[in-house]
């Protein structure tokens, strides 16, 4: 069973105040600090679960700059056997980008599940790993929170609106997007990631990999990043616990829940 | 017949019985190197230094038991008289082999006054064993749990020396020399046999029996939890050799890696059980026991480091007595505070919570059974040097209006207050801070902080075991103190200044001038030794205090926060049921702050329950942690109103007029 895993480093900006740079296409990146992206720790994680339950053999795949061997180096230490870092150069991708890349290199790499996450914390498109699926040919499902591998096939659960999960059947090779809670992951230790540091990361320029000029053109358009506008200041209450609740009683009805 | 010890009486085949002497003391010797080759087994051998201190403890509670005695004198003397009815009886079977074969001496008057003393040794080992099986079974005492080899050693015992009674009155049946009647012990038995010929004919009987006996209990031992009596001195001694320094790199086997001083501790158990009792998690029922963590290591490194478990009889004897492969079982190593409970209560200082940290490395470094909330808590601390998920940037709000000099942009300063992470971020810990700091300006105190650049100290990392990022922690705030020539340092919470005091040295290279490292406590009593801070107003309240496991257990400060808080007129202290060394913990440390467990019990509220049924208004306590778990628990345990948590910089400050504004109406 060969897993080819897709995952990001992007910055970590809960309990930080975001700051716009100067182009207003983007915000300040520079005192952030980095992490594998969520969706994508739970889909590492799901390959390694597989890879320990069946046998086989996981690479790691990340589109990026020399900072960003750092999530490859977090998979190795959680298990995975081969790294590969995609050099982006000066390009400033978007996800049909990322997608037409990360393809190009998978594409050659032979395959039995590809992995990636639902979406990514930086940009919200959640859309790479369909668009991953559309140019290989391939099988695939998205927002999958659950993944049972037997005898070529993927039991999959997928996760709907309200609630529900649509049970499915898909033959191999296929590509899943993973949602998180599909999994707990494991904890990646100082120690492993030391350990790992000395496993070779494979690096491959993008620029080489004789993809089309359209390609790599954004197939999007940033105009312009702002903060969102201030609304009107909240209203703060006071008083003991009892008129506390009687005024957020008052407020619910004022808005229109009937209680 | 003259008064002499007799030997071999009416025995023919004596080099029968030194066969079965040779055999006996044979798998006693393979038994006893079996299970040193399994402490040899430690990784990173740590060298063992001559020390006064351990010779101390070797006479004091190796020879004299002192620490069986504590809280249990019935516990106490049955040990001693078991212990040197034993060790008297052996003496006096080595004295009767010399007598024998090197230099006769036991005749006359030295004869009679060795039999008096082997026949009260005697006695003394009855009264003692018939003590053991009386607390063991009939008054049952609820921290023994009682197992097979419990029963069968104290029977065993018994039986060696009821028969070696036996033998003498057997003997003084046929023949009672003048002088003999010292033998009161052998001459009850003397009455048994009905005449001369029949003691004749039973003696050799008797005879073997109390030497087959004998000879079994010497092969049995060191297989046994008789094998206390060798491991149980050195475990004593090595109680006070330095802390070792356990580098573990990335080239260290997988597995927990235990120590010489852990295989040790494991071999030395008896399963006396007052670890669990004291412990707070074993008390509150959680699936955690320090005396069953120490039995399963004991088992696990019995089998894997044991050259016996290569014989394959053996292995499956082992095996079966625990009924599965022995393995730790891995969930129940987090419940563990470190509160350091187990080992202020152990006869022969075994704790277990140095081993679990051992083992709760070897589980982060494996990495998929870390407690969910745990791999969070640590993730962040690695991302933003703090465990609270809050930005650098956010350190020093709790200054508030306060000035507080910042020895990182420029300001001098004679002492570096190191606030801590929790005490830093947490909205209530955060007043322990501002009172500490109003205390210090209204003293006149030339000191300052690291603002902004202040570390996480790595105590978290290093109490659940991740190891690596401990010495990332250690390298960051080493390297930073040194930066801004830090020389004398006090912390806010006592799991700072522990580190810093006890484990930091460690890692410093050799030469390097020491850090001075004190708690806050103690710089207050110092403060009021020197007359800077005199407690003034008058506040008429009953408080009590709860002592921070790293602050008492770890440092033995128990005095400075009580003469502290005595120093304030009107304030009467009453202390709860556990104080002191006997401190319960409030289930903050080690980790269990910063994770949720199954079937996790509320520790806190059990400690602040003891608080309230002291009749205090305050409880006081000097350390953040168990500031956060204690307020958290007068909530929970529904004790709003009734009773207050208060830090001691909380009460000095206030005491001092420097409480927080609208504060002061709420108390006294």
């Amino acid at each position: 069973m060969n897993i080819i895993v897709c995952v990001k480093n992007v910055p970590f900006t809960q309990e930080v105040d975001l700051v716009l740079d100067a182009s207003k296409q983007d915000v300040k990146k520079d005192n952030l600090v980095y992490v594998i992206n969520e969706w994508d720790n739970y889909a590492i994680e799901e390959a390694i679960r597989i890879k320990e339950e069946t046998g086989g053999h996981v690479t790691a795949v990340t589109l990026g700059k020399e900072a960003d061997e750092e999530v490859l180096r977090r998979c190795l230490a959680m298990g995975a056997d081969e790294a590969i870092r995609v050099e982006r150069g000066d390009l400033n991708p978007d996800a049909s980008m990322i997608a037409a890349i990360l393809s190009a290199v998978v594409k050659t790499i032979p395959h039995d599940i590809i992995l990636t996450g639902v979406q990514s914390d930086d940009l919200n498109n959640g859309i790479t790993g369909s668009l991953i699926a559309e140019r290989l040919g391939l099988v695939h499902a998205a927002v999958v929170n659950s993944l049972k591998i037997s005898e070529g096939k993927a039991q999959i659960s997928i996760e709907l609106e309200g609630g529900q999960d649509e049970m499915s059947q898909v033959t191999l090779p296929a590509l899943f997007a993973i949602q998180t809670g599909i999994n707990e992951p494991r904890y990646v230790s100082i120690m492993g990631i030391r350990k790992a540091s000395k496993k070779e990361i494979k690096v491959i320029d993008a620029s080489g990999l004789g993809l089309p000029g359209e390609d790599l053109q954004p197939s999007l358009i940033m105009e312009e990043m702002f903060m969102p506008p201030e609304t009107e200041g909240a209203e703060m209450l006071q008083g003991d616990a009892g008129s506390l609740a009687d005024q957020i009683i008052r407020i619910i009805r004022e808005k229109g829940v009937s209680l | 017949m003259p008064i002499a010890r007799i030997h071999f009486w009416g025995i023919d085949s004596k080099y029968l019985f030194y066969i079965l002497v040779g055999i006996s003391v044979a798998v006693f010797l393979l038994g006893v190197y079996s299970r040193v080759s399994v402490w040899l087994a430690a990784v990173n051998r740590e060298k063992v230094i001559v020390s006064r201190e351990g010779i101390l403890n070797l006479l004091m509670d190796g020879l004299f038991g002192r620490r069986i005695f504590k809280g249990d004198l019935i516990a106490g003397l049955m040990h001693f008289f078991i212990m040197w009815g034993f060790i008297g009886l052996f003496l006096g079977t080595v004295l009767s082999t010399t007598d024998y074969w090197i230099i006769h001496f036991l005749s006359g008057d030295v004869y009679l006054i060795y039999s008096f003393c082997l026949e009260i040794l005697g006695l003394m080992f009855i009264a003692g064993l018939l003590t053991a099986l009386i607390r063991r079974y009939i008054a049952r005492v609820s921290r023994l749990d009682n197992q097979a080899q419990d029963l069968w050693i104290l029977v065993l015992l018994f039986f060696c020396v009821l028969t070696g009674f036996m033998v003498e009155g057997v003997r003084l049946a046929v023949n009672m020399p003048e002088g003999e009647s010292v033998s009161f012990g052998g001459v009850i038995f003397s009455s048994l046999p009905s005449s001369k010929e029949q003691a004749e004919a039973v003696y050799p009987i008797i005879w073997w029996v109390h030497s087959l006996a004998s000879l079994f209990l010497v092969a049995w031992f060191p297989f046994s939890k008789l094998f206390h009596v060798l491991a149980g001195p050195v475990n004593i001694y090595m109680a006070s050799q330095p802390e070792a320094v356990v580098s573990r790199d990335e080239e260290s086997p997988e597995g927990p890696g235990f120590l010489f001083r852990d295989m040790i501790n494991f071999s030395a158990c008896t399963r006396c059980g007052r670890c669990n009792e004291v412990c707070p998690s074993a008390s509150a029922m959680e699936p955690f026991s320090p005396r069953e963590f120490i039995a399963q290591a004991n088992e696990y490194t019995r089998l894997r480091y044991n050259p016996l478990s290569r014989i394959k009889w053996f292995r499956e004897k082992l095996i079966k007595s625990v009924s599965a492969l022995p393995e730790i079982s891995p969930e129940q190593i987090w419940y563990c505070t470190t509160c350091r409970a187990c080992l202020e209560v152990c006869p022969i200082y075994i704790g277990a919570f140095e081993p679990i940290r051992r083992v709760r490395t070897s589980e982060i470094e494996e990495g998929s059974r870390v407690p969910n909330l745990l791999t969070k808590s640590l993730e962040t601390l690695y991302m933003f040097d703090n465990p609270w998920e809050r930005s650098k940037k956010k350190r020093g709000e709790w200054f508030g209006d306060l000035a507080v000099p910042d020895l990182t942009a420029g300001a001098k300063a004679d002492l570096c207050y190191f606030v801590g992470c929790t005490t830093s971020f947490d909205t209530r810990a955060q007043g322990l801070a501002r009172s500490f700091v109003k205390i210090m300006t209204h003293a006149g105190v030339s000191f300052g902080t690291l603002g902004q650049k202040e570390t996480c100290c790595g105590d978290i990392a290093r109490r659940v075991g991740e190891e690596g990022l401990f010495e990332e922690q250690v390298k960051k705030t080493m390297g930073l103190l040194k930066t801004y020539g830090i020389a004398d340092l006090v912390a806010s919470s006592p799991h700072c200044f522990n580190l810093f005091r006890n484990e930091y040295p460690l890692y410093q290279s050799p030469g390097a001038t020491p850090l001075r490292v004190r708690h806050y406590t103690q710089v207050l009593e110092e403060l009021m030794e020197r007359g800077l801070i005199k407690p003034v107003k008058r506040m008429d309240l009953r408080v009590t205090y709860h002592d921070p496991c790293y602050l008492g257990r770890y440092n033995n400060i128990y005095q400075a926060p009580r003469r502290l808080i005595r120093s304030i007129p009107g304030v009467s202290l009453v202390e709860m049921a556990h104080y002191g060394p006997d401190s319960l913990c409030c289930g903050g440390g080690g980790g269990r702050l910063w994770q949720e467990l199954e079937d996790e019990k509320k520790l806190s509220e059990v400690r602040i329950r003891e608080a309230a049924d002291t009749g205090a208004d305050i409880v006081i306590t000097t350390c953040p942690y168990c500031l956060i778990m204690l307020e958290d628990a007068v909530k929970t345990a529904d004790l709003e109103g009734r009773l207050r948590v208060m830090d001691l910089n909380e009460l000095i400050a206030e005491s001092l007029g420097l409480g927080e504004e609208g504060e002061e109406s709420t108390i006294g």
